[in-house]
C-alpha cells in the first residue's frame, strides 16, 4: 500500500467548510442565473478559485461571505466573457425548469417562480440577505450600494411577495 | 412614550430586515395594531421564503447543459495493453508535445510544493471544468484546469509512494503509441487514451513506473 501524505485522511477544515457550502453556492448561482447548467459552471469556477485563494481566508467566519462574493464576480465573468444569452423567463415557465419544483407543494412552487420574476435589483440582495445570511451592511458592501438603497430593495422584493399571498403589499417609499 | 418613527419607516424597516428590527421599530409597533399586523405577515412569509430559496438540488443533477462536455475514455483493455507492452516503444516521442508539456510545467512550479490533499468537490470541478472524468486512485494535492494548446486540460499533481508526480489529462491531443521522454531534468511518457492522451510526468531521476497503472487506471 502506497503510503499517504499526511493530511490525506483529515480533510482540512477549509475543505470541509467548502464541501459544506456549496450546496447554498449553487442555490445562490441559480437565482442569480436563472439556469441550472450556468450556475454549476459559476459554481465550479468559484470551487477552483477559491482553493487557490486559500491563504487568503484567516477567519472561518468570514468564508462565507467571500464565497459569496467570488460567485457574484464569477457569474458576472462568465457573462462577460462567453457573451451568454440572457435567460428568457418564458421559456423557463414554458419548460417548468424542475429546480423550482415545490416536491408537491404547489405554493412553494408559484412562491420561487414569484422570486424568479423579480427584478435582479431586488432579487439578488433578497437572495444574499436570506439565503447567504449576509447584514443589509454586507448586502451594501458587496453590491457597492448603500445602506439604505439595500433596504429599500429587500422591502420592495418583499412587497412584491406579498401578492402571491393575497397580501396588501405597503405604500412604497421614496 | 410616543413613537418616533411613522408607519411607512415602520414598514420599510420590517419589509427591508425583518429579522434584525430595531427599537424604534419595535417601540411604533407596541402601538401600531396595523404595523404589527404587517410584521406578523412578514415573519410568516419569511419561513416560506427561506423554504423557496433553498433548492432541492437533485433537481440539478438531470441539468441540461447548453454545451455537452467531451467525455475522456479510457477502457480497461487499452491500459492493460499498455501495460502488458510497458518496454516497447512504437514510435518515437513527440518533441514538440512533451517540450510544451515540461514547458507548461515549469510554469507552476509550485504545483509541486503543497502535500494538502485537494478536496473532491474543488477536482470534480476541475474536471467538469475540461469535460474530462477521471478517478485518481492516488492522493492529489494540486488540481487546477490550464489552458494547453487551446484547451482547458486538468493539470494534477499525484502523490505517488515515489514522491509527486504531474498528470495532464489531454483529451485532445492524440498519440499513436506511448511515448517515452526526456526533457531538461523531467522525464515522462504521454500515453494514447480513448480519443485522447494522458501525459504522465516527474522530474529526472524519481521513478513512476509502479504506480502508473493505479494513474492509468482512474480514468473512466
Amino acid at each position: 500500500m502506497n503510503p499517504r501524505p499526511r493530511g490525506t485522511t483529515a480533510t482540512s477544515a477549509f475543505a470541509r467548510l467548502l464541501e459544506t457550502l456549496r450546496p447554498d453556492l449553487v442555490r445562490f448561482a441559480f437565482w442569480l442565473a436563472r439556469d441550472r447548467a450556468v450556475a454549476e459552471d459559476v459554481v465550479q469556477e468559484t470551487l477552483i478559485r477559491a482553493w487557490k485563494s486559500r491563504e487568503e481566508i484567516k477567519d472561518p467566519a468570514a468564508t462565507r461571505p467571500w464565497l459569496l462574493t467570488i460567485v457574484r464576480r464569477e457569474h458576472a465573468r462568465l457573462y462577460e466573457r462567453k457573451r451568454l444569452p440572457t435567460v428568457d423567463l418564458a421559456d423557463v415557465e414554458a419548460q417548468g425548469d424542475p429546480a423550482l419544483a415545490g416536491d408537491g407543494d404547489a405554493g412553494l412552487e408559484d412562491l420561487r417562480r414569484a422570486i424568479m420574476k423579480l427584478p435582479d435589483e431586488y432579487r439578488e440582495p433578497l437572495v444574499l440577505q436570506v439565503l447567504g445570511g449576509l447584514t443589509t451592511s454586507e448586502i451594501a458592501e458587496q453590491l457597492g450600494l448603500t445602506q439604505p438603497a439595500v433596504l429599500t430593495r429587500l422591502f420592495r422584493a418583499r412587497n412584491k411577495l406579498r401578492e402571491i399571498y393575497g397580501l396588501a403589499p405597503a405604500e412604497d417609499v421614496e | 412614550m410616543s413613537s418616533v418613527i411613522d408607519c411607512k419607516h415602520a414598514r420599510l424597516q420590517i419589509g427591508g430586515e425583518p429579522q434584525a428590527l430595531s427599537g424604534d421599530v419595535a417601540q411604533h409597533i407596541a402601538t401600531c395594531t396595523a404595523c404589527s399586523k404587517f410584521r406578523d405577515e412578514t415573519l410568516a412569509m419569511e419561513s416560506r421564503l427561506r423554504s423557496a430559496l433553498e433548492l432541492p438540488l437533485h433537481h440539478f443533477r438531470d441539468s441540461p447543459r447548453k454545451v455537452a462536455p467531451r467525455r475522456f475514455a479510457l477502457a480497461a483493455s487499452i491500459v492493460l495493453a499498455l501495460l502488458v507492452g510497458g518496454g516497447v516503444w512504437l514510435l518515437r516521442p513527440q518533441p514538440a508535445l512533451a517540450a510544451e508539456i515540461v514547458e507548461h510545467v515549469r510554469h507552476e512550479p509550485g504545483s509541486w510544493g503543497t502535500r494538502e490533499p485537494v478536496p473532491p468537490a474543488v477536482l470534480a470541478a476541475v474536471l467538469a471544468k475540461a469535460g474530462v472524468r477521471y478517478n485518481p486512485r492516488l492522493p492529489v494535492t494540486y488540481a487546477s484546469p490550464c489552458l494547453f494548446r487551446g484547451h482547458i486540460v486538468p493539470h494534477l499533481v499525484v502523490q505517488t509512494d515515489r514522491g509527486p508526480v504531474t498528470v495532464m489529462v489531454l483529451s485532445h491531443e492524440q498519440v499513436k503509441a506511448q511515448d517515452k521522454f526526456i526533457e531538461g531534468d523531467y522525464h515522462g511518457v504521454v500515453y494514447p487514451a480513448g480519443s485522447g492522451s494522458i501525459a504522465v510526468l516527474a522530474p529526472k531521476g524519481q521513478e513512476f513506473d509502479g504506480t502508473l497503472k493505479e494513474m492509468l487506471e482512474g480514468a473512466l
